[in-house]
């Protein structure tokens, strides 16, 4: 490797001759190519733009340093690049351009052996270290450079704002997603690339990154989480309650989900009293029933297990009411009718409205006479079972009319 | 010779258990009743019964795994003599909760939102808390895992409704 960096240094010094302009930006190419081997970015395309020193850049990078071949305008912002790239490659400056002239070629092999080693070191590092060389890279360059030095100032501190928030988003990452990163943020911040919401790896911490024009506190980015969050189990309600599909809004649909609620609720109450309504002297055969599917059951089921005929008058008002508030209010919901018996009630509903209404009237009345209950919940359930059968007449499909009339009622 | 038969259902299916638990406090009541079982105030005292044993099946059949199940059971164990059910005066208030929620629309109620800050304190105030008082155990739950206890009390609603009304049914005439 020695000679070969001897003939390029022979090479330089054949081309002393050359206008200084080129020979600061082949010191900026050379200064470029440290911070390019630094960040495993756009080495290939270095090496095509400086053939002379392919053969040094593949040597460096021998370790197994990974080599992207990037476009010119992801790195480093189109124009400078550019420029640079058109210039002829004169020959290689490895060192300093005021050390040029002065250093034997030798001690200035070593200098920049030692500086690609350092290079080469630093890449195997952790991101921490490798910023910190960057940052000490970057300064040198700074410090080096004559004319090219304008757009590196113009570099550094956005590289060094970068790794600020770099360091402030990446929590406790590995290597290689740094270098992923790292690019990722350069071409970020060179081409302006914004990149949408997303959360990039779950690791320890959930990364989210931030949209364009977003803050990117750490408060304003949990609470973005959390409401994607609720969203999402609110799409998911979405699909449980029957009705909220033409419903948008979070606040309409959660009074969708309310109404469902509470109308599943009553659903119970109305389903309980009818079950206590039955008469006692069936049999609840446990066995029979968890063996075989319900409706299968139903079908086969026999006549021995009808109800006796009723003798007492209230028992018989309140079934045939009860049945209709029920078979109404069932079919509010949206399970169809089930059985026969069902379909052919409800369809005698109307024909039998005005003796049922007076038998309701007769019912209230033994009703309100108790005093065991202080409390208005027994009128107030009988109270429901009479306005289901008023509201029958006036019956929709859907239940959230059903729950406007019962605000109605209680206003 | 096609012998019909009927789908069997899954034992351990959340309907079957609540089915059988039901079923099961049914007949334990009828056990229990006296002769005159017609008279209405037998029948309310009954519905009274039955309305808690299907509470307290389903909170059964979901075991300890979700909030409102432990809170539903709790309820109906600390409830000994007074088996008045809330459930009603609840729904009354929340109603007309809601229908001064147009007057109180700008005024944000922080009581039980946890967030203050962004939009989901304004949205989801007041339907919170009604949504809160119909759930039980649910003053105590941030909003999101109030959503997910809902979404699962809903699935237990609606199967325990269908149960019922399936028994119902089957033994009406």
């Amino acid at each position: 490797m020695l000679h070969r960096l001897e003939s390029l240094e022979s090479c330089n010094y054949n081309g002393m001759g050359v206008a200084v302009l080129e020979r600061q930006a082949a010191s900026l190419k050379w200064q470029q190519q440290n911070y390019v081997v630094q960040h495993n970015n756009l080495v290939e395309l270095c090496a095509s733009s400086m053939p002379q020193l392919q053969g040094l850049t593949g040597s460096n990078l021998g370790s197994g340093q990974m080599v992207e071949l990037k476009r010119p305008e992801v790195f480093l912002g189109s124009d400078d690049f550019q420029e640079f790239v058109n210039f002829p490659v004169a020959g290689a400056e490895f060192g300093d351009s005021e050390k040029l002239d002065m250093v034997p070629p030798e001690a200035a092999a070593d200098y920049c052996i030692s500086r690609t080693s350092s290079c080469q070191m630093t890449a195997l590092n952790t991101s921490v270290m490798k910023e910190e060389r960057e940052d000490m890279i970057l300064e040198k360059m700074e410090s080096t450079t004559g004319s090219g030095r304008k757009s590196f100032n113009k570099r550094k501190p956005e590289a060094v704002a970068d790794h600020k928030g770099k360091n402030k988003r990446i929590k406790g990452e590995g290597e290689p997603e740094v270098k992923t990163k790292c690019s990722t943020e350069i071409s970020r911040n060179s081409s302006k690339e914004n990149s949408k919401a997303s959360e990039v790896q779950k690791l320890d911490y959930i990364h989210v990154r931030a949209r364009r024009g977003q803050a990117t506190d750490s408060h304003s980015l949990a609470e973005r989480a959390r409401r994607e969050k609720i969203s999402k189990k609110m799409k998911c309600l979405q699909d449980l309650v029957p009705s909220c599909n033409k419903i948008t809004g979070k606040a309409g649909m959660l009074d969708e989900i309310i109404n469902y609620v509470q109308s599943l609720q009553r659903q119970v109450e109305f389903l309980s009293m009818k079950i206590a309504a039955l008469n006692s002297s069936v049999q609840f055969n446990v066995e029979n029933l968890t063996m075989k599917e319900f409706p299968a059951y139903v079908a086969n089921f026999p006549a021995a297990a009808k109800l006796p005929a009723m003798a007492s008058l209230p028992y018989f008002q309140l079934n045939p009411l009860q049945k209709e508030s029920v078979n109404c209010m069932l079919n509010e919901s949206m399970l169809p009718p089930q059985t026969a018996t069902e379909g052919i009630a409800s369809a005698s509903v109307s024909i039998s409205e005005q003796s049922l209404s007076s038998s309701s009237m007769t019912q209230l009345q033994p009703f309100s006479t108790w005093n065991m209950d202080p409390q208005d919940i027994v009128p107030g359930i009988i109270s429901n079972f009479k306005r289901e059968y008023n509201f029958k007449c006036h019956y929709s499909p859907s239940y959230k009319t059903y729950s406007n009339d019962s605000d109605s009622y209680h206003s | 010779m096609n012998k019909y038969n009927p789908p069997r259902m899954n034992p351990s299916s959340l309907r079957s258990r609540f089915a059988t638990r039901f079923l099961r406090t049914l007949s334990k009541i009828n056990a229990q009743k006296p002769t005159s079982s017609s008279s209405p105030t037998e029948i309310f005292r009954r519905y009274r019964r039955i309305k808690a044993a299907a509470d307290k099946s389903m909170a059964y059949s979901v075991r300890s795994r979700r909030t409102w199940s432990r809170a539903m059971l709790w309820k109906l164990r600390t409830r000994p003599c007074g088996r008045r059910s809330v459930k009603t005066s609840t729904i009354i208030k929340s109603r007309e909760a809601r229908k001064t929620r147009h007057e109180k629309q700008n005024k944000n109620t922080t009581t039980t939102t946890t967030t203050t800050t962004g939009e989901d304190g304004v949205v989801f105030g007041v339907e919170a808390d009604e949504l809160r008082e119909l759930v039980p155990g649910g003053e105590a739950m941030d909003l999101y895992n109030l959503l997910d206890e809902t979404a699962h009390y809903i699935k237990c609603l609606t199967t325990q409704v269908q149960v019922m009304k399936k028994i119902a049914d089957f033994y009406s005439p």
